[in-house]
């Protein structure tokens, strides 16, 4: 088998460009009210703004939203990541300041109490592991009560009752005791 | 804590008012624009606008007597 020299040198990442990726790059904006400002303008565009308000009407929560743009400034090495968790407030106040004006739905996403609690049941309900006969409590049902009338025919129902008892002749053959033993060769 | 963790946790502290102490030091010493206060103005200035402007908007509109 050859070898396969394809893959990365060890250390090869330590002799690369540092400024290959804009996040690798001092930041553009470093001043608080510049960083706000920027997000707003962006905010405001008209295919940002539809986005937004299309993303809070399918029930996606603000900070997600807020979240997502951050993200997308930070790659591009606009904002440094601490920046961008300070101004993640005044973002999301901005975009609710505008959802009320305009009648729009939107959910903070702040409130604990809405919030469902992951339970191994509700996780084992949601991939469809649980069967209904496991969320029923053996122990409650009971016994189980006789049917009124035994079932007749097939493998494991009843016998008929003039099925029931074989005639004495057939019982004794089943037993080998009408069969006369032969004697002949053994004398 | 994920990113978008710290993402919430800024957002409810700006929401009930709070801001992180150097911010604070930074708008008592250079007067920060974008403060919780500015956008609770900025709301009252909102509803206030969109108030006066549904109020002449009926102004505007004619009667029809039945």
């Amino acid at each position: 088998m050859k070898p396969d020299f394809k893959g990365p040198i060890p250390g090869a990442n330590l002799l690369a460009d540092p400024r290959k990726y804009p996040w690798h790059r001092p930041p553009e904006i470093v001043e608080y009210d510049e960083a706000v400002d920027y997000m707003l303008n962006k905010i405001s565009e008209d295919e940002q703004s539809e986005l937004i308000y299309s993303l809070l009407q399918i029930d996606i929560n603000i900070p997600t939203v807020v979240s997502s743009m951050l993200m997308q400034a930070i790659s591009r090495g606009k904002i440094p990541i601490d920046l961008a968790v300070l101004i993640a407030g005044p973002m999301a106040r901005y975009i609710e300041i505008i959802a009320k004006m305009e009648g729009y739905k939107y959910d903070m996403g702040l409130d604990e109490s809405d919030r469902i609690k992951v339970t191994p049941t509700l996780l084992k309900q949601a991939l469809g592991i649980i069967d209904n006969e496991e969320t029923e409590d053996p122990m409650q049902e009971g016994p189980i009560a006789a049917p009124a009338e035994i079932p007749m025919g097939g493998l494991m129902g009843g016998i008929p009752e003039e099925e029931g008892i074989a005639p004495e002749d057939e019982q004794a053959a089943m037993l080998g005791l009408n069969v006369e033993e032969d004697t002949d060769g053994l004398a | 804590m994920k990113f978008q963790d710290a993402v919430k946790k800024s957002i409810k502290a700006f929401v009930d008012g709070k801001m992180p102490k150097t911010l604070m030091e930074m708008k008592a010493e250079e007067g920060l624009m974008f403060t919780p206060d500015y956008f609770d103005e900025l709301e009252a200035s909102l509803v206030e606008e969109k108030g006066s402007s549904k109020k002449s908007k009926k102004k505007e509109e004619p009667e029809y007597e039945a």
